[in-house]
């Protein structure tokens, strides 16, 4: 696996964890091989809640792979660059006042506590033990970066083959997979409408 | 540059060649012979049988003298054409017409030239977006069309570039990159040309960006004048910011504007000021929410004239400011009238930026009277930190964008219309470019006196009152197109286009339900003897995103983009 922005960014985290006391564990994988680790900003479970969260109140405009709609894509290379320079920080701040955008701050901040641990695990961060919070989640200065595909967690595609989330997951595997699943039903329009 | 040339060479070249013989004697022979589109022609945009541009003419009526499609006919109306497009964002460009060539684009940027009697893609430009985030693009990766001139298409980006293409073969003859993408700045107007300039605007008043106006030379690209919308400390209105905040001040630019020749005027509006939350930035924020009066060599500042002082509301002064005449209170005018998103009907002497009166169209609070021609805004409804507000409109405005048209012959403007309040309250923020700078957290909600979300109503010039008005249970987010014909034609939200009676607002006609809601405005023009009518279909932009309450009420809506074009039967 190749990490094109870790080093600079697990050091840049690395001070800082020290520096605000913020409880950062490391993923202890690639250090011996001259790779600098990402921090374990959350854990597993959390990033699995955020999942639903996206599902449910995010996936239509950014994408039911992140990969951008009428909003940007929310993860990879162009969302999480040196260009850009996020910090986790920017970006939940932001995320936690701002969306969903027909009803900014109308989630709790379980909500997007969660649903920012997903867009860490997309984007390649390892999860941990340490439950990412709103505070730590508020001051990280960790550097956003794509650290490459995101796990792909074990589910079954839907009996069927729908074009939910869960199928799109296992497909996806270390990216983004096109699919066949149209955005909205095509043909005439739904009869609520006529 | 990829340019998709959809027919193989040889078949173009035997295309154009069938359509020379079969054009005649009219002349306008596909590619071999593209009328050039000199600036006279332009000038006289009004009664040429294209559609030159954004609202057809200078003045920015979208009033077309065409009469074969009226009142008496428009119920035979039937399509013609059609043309669909895969991509699932909202399509908001007027199609535009030269000769037999029809001129649309797409979200992200896509451009396609279409024979405008048979609907046959002649060529097609995608822009090519790698590494482009989209990042700073508030409502939607949406292109509102072109503008012509010579021989040549100009289209402005969503990575700010303007391109010129050659309208025959679709290739790229110039591009200018005025800001590098995603750091607050986009562009989504369609370009204007004026006196061998185009003239394009910078979106962005959402992220902190300083916006601007931009004037370039049409034929090479070549940058010529620069309005920057937020003066800086000691130019003129520099000293109604706080120090230094006019670096971020918004101020965007994101309606293409209009022209008047006998003042030899460049009218252009000017959005929000950034960050939204006003508390942050004490003073007037001179130019947002302003109309300004431009010399159109040098973009010089005449005169301007504010809409919302000191906008906490996000009340984005750009929708087009259209030229015409009017009679108020037994005096004569040379007018600019203007549906402001504050909800207010504005009427301006064009002549000397003094306000001849303004009327509200919709339930309007933020901004409460007006004194000595100035708009005064209730201060009990400004937002704070903590301290929630509800008022009206809501930011997405008594309308938004979409264009109103100005017929001479009813003396009306058609305003498409929405009834929404907000909730409204001051949160944390900080500038980064490439994220929002709002400061404020919302919902767009019911007025609670009017529970259509939106009309199609006509105002009538002389007085600033509606003369008729047509309720629709969804929101009304499509232009507005009015013939000698006296048909007012205008799209609604479940995907029909209409044709009201111009004096009555009666319902003559509706075109059967199209495959997607419609955001764009329709254009009209005649080829060879024969009125045709052109409409986007294509549901998107601000409404499915910020809407609030009115989000649920359009998520059925069918996505995709679609051209129609009728005719009579
Ligand atoms: C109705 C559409 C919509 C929904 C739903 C929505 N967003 Fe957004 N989002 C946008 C748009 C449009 C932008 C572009 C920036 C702007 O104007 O705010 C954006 C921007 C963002 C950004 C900044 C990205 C960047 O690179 O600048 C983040 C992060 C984000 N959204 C996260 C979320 C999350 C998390 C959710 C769900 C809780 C969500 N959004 C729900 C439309 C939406």
């Amino acid at each position: 696996m190749s990490l094109p922005c870790g080093n600079r960014g697990a050091r840049v985290g690395g001070r800082f964890a020290v520096l605000l006391g913020v409880a950062l564990s490391f993923a202890a994988l690639g250090l011996q091989r001259g790779e600098a680790a990402v921090p374990a900003l959350y854990t597993a479970a959390q990033a699995r809640s955020g999942e639903r969260v996206y599902e449910h109140h995010c996936a239509s405009c950014h994408g039911k792979q992140e990969q951008g709609l009428v909003g940007p894509a929310l993860r990879g290379p162009i969302f999480a660059s040196v260009k850009a320079n996020y910090t986790v920080r920017d970006i939940f701040l932001f995320l936690s006042v701002n969306m969903p955008a027909p009803a900014p701050g109308s989630l709790s901040p379980l909500q997007y506590v969660d649903v920012m641990s997903f867009l860490l695990r997309q984007n390649g961060f390892p999860a941990g033990t340490v439950r990412l919070t709103a505070t730590t989640a508020g001051s990280s200065a960790v550097p956003l970066r794509y650290h490459g595909g995101a796990p792909a967690p074990a589910v079954r595609a839907p009996a069927g083959g729908g074009c939910g989330r869960q199928a799109v997951r296992s497909a996806a595997g270390a990216g983004p997979a096109p699919r066949h699943c149209p955005a909205t039903p095509g043909g005439p329009m739904p009869r609520a409408l006529r | 540059m990829t340019i998709i040339h959809v027919l193989p060479r040889s078949a173009r070249v035997m295309l154009a060649a069938s359509l020379l013989v079969a054009s005649g004697s009219c002349g306008m022979a596909l590619a071999a012979g593209y009328p050039q589109v000199t600036g006279a022609r332009l000038a006289a945009a009004a009664s040429d049988n294209g559609w030159l541009m954004f609202r057809r003419d200078y003045a920015g009526n979208s009033f077309a003298p065409f009469t074969q499609i009226n009142a008496h006919n428009v119920q035979n109306l039937h399509e013609v054409w059609s043309y669909r497009s895969t991509l699932k964002q909202g399509y908001e460009a007027t199609p535009i017409v030269n000769g037999r060539y029809l001129f649309i684009t797409t979200p992200k940027d896509h451009l396609i030239a279409l024979d405008a009697v048979t609907g046959k893609v002649l060529w097609k430009y995608v822009r090519p977006m790698q590494g482009v985030g989209f990042k700073t693009v508030c409502c939607d990766v949406v292109n509102r069309g072109v503008a012509l001139y010579g021989d040549d298409v100009y289209m402005a980006t969503l990575d700010n570039y303007v391109v010129a293409l050659n309208a025959t073969t679709g290739k790229v003859v110039w591009q200018r990159q005025l800001k590098p993408a995603d750091v607050g700045y986009a562009m989504t107007l369609a370009p204007m040309v004026l006196k061998g300039m185009v003239i394009v605007g910078e979106s962005g008043g959402e992220y902190g960006a300083r916006d601007f106006i931009q004037a370039l030379n049409a034929k090479t690209g070549a940058l010529l004048w620069r309005r920057w919308s937020t003066p800086a400390p000691g130019h003129p209105g520099g000293n109604t910011w706080p120090k230094g905040m006019y670096a971020h001040g918004g101020g965007s630019a994101w309606i293409t504007g209009t022209y008047d020749p006998t003042t030899d005027t460049l009218f252009w509006g000017v959005g929000n000021p950034a960050p939204w939350l006003a508390k942050l930035r004490p003073g007037l924020n001179l130019f947002t929410d302003s109309l300004l009066a431009l010399h159109p060599r040098t973009g010089k500042i005449k005169w301007y004239y504010q809409y919302t002082p000191h906008d906490s509301w996000d009340y984005d002064g750009v929708n087009t400011p259209v030229i015409t005449t009017l009679r108020y209170h037994g005096r004569q005018y040379r007018a600019i009238v203007h549906a402001d998103r504050n909800g207010w009907f504005y009427a301006i002497n064009r002549v000397n930026g003094k306000l001849i009166y303004a009327r509200p169209f919709t339930r309007a609070t933020s901004v409460a009277g007006f004194k000595n021609g100035l708009p005064y805004t209730n201060n009990a409804l400004r937002p704070a930190m903590n301290k929630q507000v509800f008022t009206c409109p809501s930011f997405l405005g008594g309308k938004n964008w979409w264009p109103i048209s100005v017929d001479p012959m009813t003396h009306m403007a058609y305003v498409p219309t929405i009834h929404t309040c907000m909730t409204m309250k001051g949160v944390p923020t900080f500038y980064h470019p490439g994220l929002p700078y709002l400061g404020e957290s919302f919902e767009v909600v019911h007025d609670p006196a009017d529970h259509h979300w939106g009309a199609l109503q006509a105002i009538n010039l002389d007085t600033g009152r509606a003369a008729w008005n047509h309720e629709s249970d969804l929101p009304w987010d499509a232009g507005a197109m009015s013939t000698a014909g006296g048909v007012v034609f205008s799209g609604s939200a479940r995907g029909h286009l209409y044709a009201f009676d111009a004096r009555t607002g009666q319902v003559l006609w509706r075109s059967p339900q199209l495959s997607s809601g419609i955001i764009a405005p329709p254009s009209t023009y005649v080829v060879d003897g024969k009125q045709y009518v052109a409409i986007l279909a294509g549901w998107g932009g601000g409404t499915p995103i910020w809407g609030g309450k009115m989000v649920p009420a359009v998520k059925q809506i069918p996505r995709g983009g679609h051209l129609y074009v009728f005719a009579l039967r």
